[in-house]
C-alpha cells in the first residue's frame, strides 16, 4: 500500500513541475522517440509477430508490478476488470471465425464432389483441412512466420545484419500497413456513433480525402517535404470533413437522415472521382490512373522493403489519441457526447444540437479523409479507379467491436489489419475469396450489437448495463 | 430566466430550411431549364416524339416549350419565397417534378425525334426495383420497423436469380428464389431488431454489408466455377390483343414479368394496407403500438409478417437486375437503388401509390440519363456534352434533396424504430 501511495505521489509530482519543464520533457520524449523510430517499429513488429511470448512478458511485467501493488488478488482483479470488457468481443470474433470456417466449407466444390461420390468421410476429411488450410495461411500472411522470426533474430545477432529480420517480419508489418485506414476509419465512425451520428460515408470520404492529398502532392514540385507533407495531410483531412459536413448540415437544418445522405454522397464522389480519374486527371491515356505525387509529400517508411510500413501508422495512433482526449478531455467533446447520448437533454442543457451535428459531422469526415491521405501519400502514391476497398464499410464493424472507444477502436483496427492482411494470402493458396473477411465483419456486428446471442450460445449473464450508447433511430425526420 | 426561455422556445422566426433548400432547388432547375431554351435550343428547332405503331405523336417547338416549363418552375419557387402554399403544396410538388422531367426531354430531343412510347417504356422499366423496394420499405416501416436494408434485400435476391436460375434451368425459378433469399433476408433483421433489439439501423446495415460480402463471396466461389453465373434475361412477355393498344398497350402490357408483378403488388398492397382489416391492425402497429396491443393485436408477430413480406417483395426487386437488365450476376450490381427506393418511400409518403409515382420520377431521370448518354447533347457556352457520371449522379442528388427537403413535411408512421414491449 504504501508503495501504491508513492506512485501516486510520483504522478502529483509530475503535475505539480511547472508547465514548461513538462513540455520540454515531452519534446525530448518524442524527439527520442523519433530518432529511434526505426528500432522501436521494428521491435513492435517483433512483439506482433511473436504475440504469445509477447503476451507472456506482458503477463510477467503484470506479476512484478502485483508484487509492489497487492499481490495476487489484486493482478486478478486486474485482469478480470479488463479480460471482462473483452470477453463479448473477443466471443463474438470467435464465432464470427468459426462460422466463416462454415462458410468456406459448405462453399467448397471440392467437398460436394466427393459428397456426390458417396464418400462422406473424404467430404468431411476435405472440409475440415480446406479450413485449416485457409486459416493457416491467413495466419501466415498476416503474422508471418515465428519460427522464422527467431531464427531471424539470431541470423542478425550472428551478424548478418538487419535483412534477414525485415524479411521475416513483412508480415506483421503487411498487417500494420492494413491497419492505418482502419484505425482513421474507425475514429471516425466512432466518434460520428459518440455524438449520435451514424456516418456510413467514410468511404466517400475516404475517397475525397485520398483524391485531395494527390492532387495537393503532384501539384507542387520544388516545396520542402516540411511544408509539402503537412499541407498535402491538411488538404485530405478537411477536404473529407467538408464532404461529410454537406451531410451533417442537412440533418441539423432539415433532419434528413444521415444514413441516406452519407450513402447517396459515397455515390456521388464514386462518380465524380470515375469521372475526374479517366478525364481530366488521367496522367496516361487508358490507365485512370493520376500521376504520381512529389517525393516530398511521401509519408516516408521506417524500414526497407519489403516492410511497407509507413509514418501513417504513428499519425493514425496520434489520432486516437487526440480523439480520446477530446471526446473525454475537453467540454466541447463533453457537449458531443451529451448531444449523442439524448439530444433533448443536450438541447435542455443549453448545448446547440444542430451546431454540434455539423461539427461532429465535419470532425468524422476528418478522420476518415485521413484514412485516405494515408493511403494516398504513404502506399499507392496515386489515385486510380476503383480505390475504394471497402474500409468505410468495415470502420462500421470496428467502432462497434472498440465500443467507440479510440482505444478499443485502434485494437479492433490491428485486428481486421491482420483479417485483411491474412486474406490475401489465403486467397492466393487455399482460393479462398477474400471477401470471406466481410462476412466475418458483419458477423461480429450482429454479435456485438445483439451481444444476447452471444450470451446464450456461451452461457453467461450481462454484468451490467450498457454504458452511454447513442440512439439512431429518430425516424427519417427527426 | 430569458437565456433559459429562449432556448426552449421554438424559434417561428428562424428560417426554413427544407423550405428554403425544397425552393433554391427549383429555382436552380428552373434556371437550368431557361438557360437550355435560350442558349441551348436553335429558335424554330421542333422536338417530336413518336411512337412505333402511330408514326409522329405530337412535337413542340423547343424553345416555347422550355421557356414556359423554367418560367413556370421559378414561378412557383418565388410563390414558395412569398407564402406557404399550405395543402397545394404537394399536388405543386409532383406536377412541378414531372413538368421539369418533360422539359428535360425537350430539350434532349430538341432538333430531333425521340420514341416517346419507348421512353415510357423505359422509364417504367427503371422505376420497377425502385417501386418493389418502396413497397418493401412501405411494408417495414407501416408496421415500426426502419428497414435500410433493402439495398441488401435486392442485391442477395439478385445473387439468388441468378444461381438457381441457372441450377434449375428457369429463369422463373430464379426468380420465386429471389423472393425468398429476400425474405430470409428480412427475417434476419426483424428477428435482431425485434427479437434481439438491436438498433434497427444497425441491423439493416448488417444485412447491407453481410450481402455486398457475401454474394461476391457466393459468385466468387460457387456460381463462377460452376458456370452459373450467366443465366441470361428473362425477356418480355406481351399480352395478345391488350398489347396491341396503341400507346398504352407497348407501355403496360408488352414487359417483362418483374414489371407486371410490381404493378399489380403496388395495387395489391395498397388495397390490403388500407382497405383490409389486417392493414389497419398493421398499420396500428407502426402508429401505437401499445392500444394496438390492447385490443389484442399480437404486435411482434405483426411486425415479423411485415417484415419478412417486405424482403419478399424486395428479392424480387432484386431479380430485376440480372434477369431484366444484364443477364449476369455482377458485383454490387444494384448500385444503391435499394436506398433511392427508400427515398421513394420517403417522397411517396409511405404510400404504395405515391411511391410508384416517386420511383417513376426517378425512374425517368435514369432512363433520361441513358438517353442522354446516347444522344449526347451540347451544352450552351461550354460546347462540350456532359460527361456521363455527372448523369448518373442526378438520382442520388434527387434523393438528398428529397430526403432532405420532403421529410418531415411527408408524415412517417409515429412509432417506427421502437421496438415494442409488452408490459
Amino acid at each position: 500500500m504504501a508503495k501504491q501511495r508513492d506512485s501516486q505521489s510520483f504522478k502529483e509530482q509530475i503535475a505539480a513541475w511547472p508547465l514548461w519543464v513538462r513540455l520540454v520533457l515531452l519534446a525530448a520524449l518524442v524527439g527520442v522517440s523519433v530518432l529511434l523510430s526505426k528500432w522501436l517499429i521494428l521491435l513492435l513488429l517483433i512483439a506482433l509477430g511473436l504475440w504469445p511470448l509477447t503476451l507472456l512478458l506482458g503477463l510477467g511485467v503484470l506479476a512484478l508490478i502485483s508484487t509492489r501493488r497487492g499481490g495476487w488478488t489484486w493482478m486478478r482483479a486486474w485482469l478480470t476488470a479488463r479480460l471482462g470488457q473483452l470477453l463479448v468481443p473477443a466471443l463474438s470474433v470467435l464465432s464470427a471465425l468459426i462460422i466463416g470456417g462454415l462458410v468456406i466449407m459448405f462453399t467448397d466444390q471440392a467437398v460436394y464432389q466427393a459428397m456426390g461420390e458417396g464418400h462422406i468421410g473424404r467430404a468431411l476429411g476435405l472440409a475440415f483441412s480446406n479450413v485449416a488450410r485457409a486459416y493457416a495461411a491467413l495466419y501466415q500472411g498476416a503474422l508471418g512466420d515465428p519460427f522464422s522470426i527467431i531464427s531471424a533474430i539470431f541470423r542478425a545477432i550472428g551478424g548478418e545484419g538487419l535483412r534477414p529480420i525485415t524479411v521475416a517480419v513483412r508480415g506483421p508489418s503487411g498487417s500494420l500497413v492494413q491497419s492505418v485506414p482502419y484505425i482513421f476509419a474507425g475514429l471516425a465512425v466512432a466518434l460520428g456513433f459518440r455524438s449520435g451520428l451514424f456516418n456510413i460515408g467514410a468511404e466517400g470520404q475516404i475517397g475525397v480525402g485520398w483524391l485531395m492529398a494527390v492532387i495537393v502532392g503532384f501539384s507542387f514540385t520544388g516545396l520542402p517535404a516540411v511544408i509539402h507533407l503537412p499541407l498535402a495531410i491538411l488538404v485530405g483531412a478537411i477536404a473529407g470533413g467538408l464532404w461529410a459536413a454537406i451531410a451533417g448540415v442537412l440533418k441539423a437544418k432539415t433532419g434528413a437522415h444521415e444514413v441516406i445522405t452519407t450513402i447517396m454522397l459515397n455515390y456521388i464522389s464514386f462518380r465524380m472521382s470515375e469521372w475526374l480519374l479517366c478525364g481530366p486527371l488521367e496522367h496516361v491515356q487508358g490507365t485512370c490512373r493520376t500521376q504520381e505525387i512529389a517525393a516530398s509529400a511521401y509519408l516516408p517508411e521506417f524500414l526497407d522493403h519489403p516492410v511497407t510500413i509507413h509514418w501513417g501508422f504513428v499519425l493514425a495512433l496520434a489520432a486516437a489519441a487526440a480523439t480520446a482526449w477530446f471526446l473525454f478531455k475537453t467540454t466541447w467533446g463533453f457537449e458531443l457526447r451529451t448531444v449523442g447520448a439524448n439530444p433533448n437533454a443536450a438541447r435542455y442543457g443549453g448545448m446547440g444540437v444542430a451546431k454540434n451535428y455539423i461539427f461532429a459531422m465535419f470532425l468524422s469526415g476528418c478522420l476518415a479523409g485521413l484514412a485516405g491521405v494515408s493511403q494516398g501519400l504513404g502506399i499507392t502514391r496515386n489515385i486510380a479507379l476503383g480505390f475504394s476497398a471497402g474500409y468505410g464499410f468495415d470502420s462500421i464493424a470496428l467502432a462497434l467491436l472498440g465500443k467507440s472507444n479510440p482505444v478499443g477502436v485502434v485494437g479492433a483496427s490491428i485486428l481486421f489489419g491482420v483479417l485483411r492482411a491474412g486474406a490475401a494470402r489465403m486467397q492466393s493458396l487455399a482460393g479462398v475469396p477474400t471477401e470471406i473477411v466481410q462476412i466475418v465483419q458483419s458477423l461480429v456486428i450482429i454479435f456485438i450489437a445483439a451481444p444476447a446471442i452471444i450470451r446464450a450460445i456461451y452461457r453467461f449473464r450481462a454484468e451490467r448495463a450498457e454504458a452511454e450508447q447513442a440512439v439512431f433511430l429518430r425516424g427519417w425526420g427527426s | 430566466m430569458t437565456a433559459q426561455t429562449t432556448s426552449i422556445q421554438t424559434r417561428p422566426s428562424e428560417l426554413n430550411w427544407k423550405d428554403l433548400l425544397i425552393t433554391l432547388f427549383i429555382l436552380a432547375v428552373g434556371g437550368i431549364i431557361l438557360v437550355l431554351g435560350g442558349f441551348g435550343a436553335q429558335p424554330g428547332a421542333q422536338a417530336t416524339f413518336t411512337d412505333q405503331m402511330l408514326g409522329t405523336l405530337f412535337s413542340l417547338p423547343s424553345q416555347a416549350t422550355l421557356y414556359t416549363v423554367g418560367g413556370l418552375c421559378i414561378l412557383v419557387a418565388g410563390l414558395r419565397l412569398v407564402r406557404t402554399l399550405g395543402s397545394a403544396r404537394s399536388f405543386l410538388n409532383w406536377s412541378l417534378a414531372f413538368l421539369a422531367a418533360f422539359g428535360f426531354l425537350v430539350w434532349v430531343t430538341s432538333g430531333t425525334q425521340m420514341n416517346f412510347t419507348g421512353m415510357i417504356q423505359s422509364m417504367l422499366t427503371a422505376a420497377t426495383p425502385l417501386t418493389l423496394g418502396a413497397l418493401a420499405g412501405i411494408l417495414c416501416e407501416r408496421a415500426g420497423i426502419i428497414n435500410i436494408a433493402i439495398e441488401g434485400m435486392m442485391l442477395s435476391g439478385a445473387l439468388a436469380a441468378v444461381a438457381f436460375a441457372g441450377v434449375f434451368d428457369n429463369l422463373w425459378m430464379g426468380l420465386l428464389a429471389a423472393s425468398l433469399v429476400g425474405g430470409i433476408m428480412a427475417a434476419i433483421h426483424a428477428v435482431l431488431s425485434i427479437k434481439y433489439k438491436v438498433d434497427q439501423i444497425i441491423s439493416g446495415t448488417v444485412i447491407n454489408i453481410l450481402a455486398a460480402g457475401g454474394t461476391r463471396f457466393l459468385n466468387l466461389r460457387l456460381l463462377e466455377p460452376a458456370g452459373l453465373s450467366t443465366p441470361g434475361q428473362i425477356g418480355s412477355i406481351r399480352i395478345p390483343l391488350l398489347a396491341d393498344i396503341p400507346i398504352l398497350g407497348p407501355i403496360l402490357f408488352d414487359n417483362p414479368p418483374t414489371v407486371f408483378i410490381m404493378l399489380i403488388l403496388t395495387l395489391v398492397i395498397n388495397y390490403v394496407i388500407f382497405f383490409t382489416p389486417w392493414g389497419l391492425r398493421m398499420r396500428a402497429c407502426g402508429e401505437h403500438p401499445r392500444a394496438a396491443d390492447t385490443v389484442g393485436v399480437r404486435v411482434n408477430r405483426m411486425r415479423y409478417i411485415s417484415v419478412i413480406v417486405g424482403g419478399l417483395v424486395a428479392g424480387i426487386g432484386g431479380a430485376y437486375f440480372p434477369l431484366d437488365i444484364v443477364g449476369t450476376f455482377e458485383d454490387n450490381m444494384t448500385r444503391g437503388q435499394g436506398f433511392v427506393a427508400l427515398a421513394a418511400m420517403v417522397f411517396g409518403n409511405w404510400n404504395p401509390f405515391g411511391g410508384f409515382l416517386a420511383a417513376l420520377l426517378f425512374g425517368f431521370a435514369d432512363a433520361l440519363q441513358v438517353k442522354m448518354q446516347i444522344l449526347q447533347p451540347v451544352l450552351p457556352f461550354l460546347n462540350i456534352s456532359i460527361p456521363p457520371e455527372f448523369l448518373q449522379t442526378a438520382p442520388y442528388i434527387l434523393t438528398i434533396v428529397v430526403v432532405a427537403g420532403v421529410v418531415g413535411r411527408s408524415r412517417p408512421p409515429a412509432e417506427e424504430g421502437k421496438p415494442y414491449e409488452k408490459q
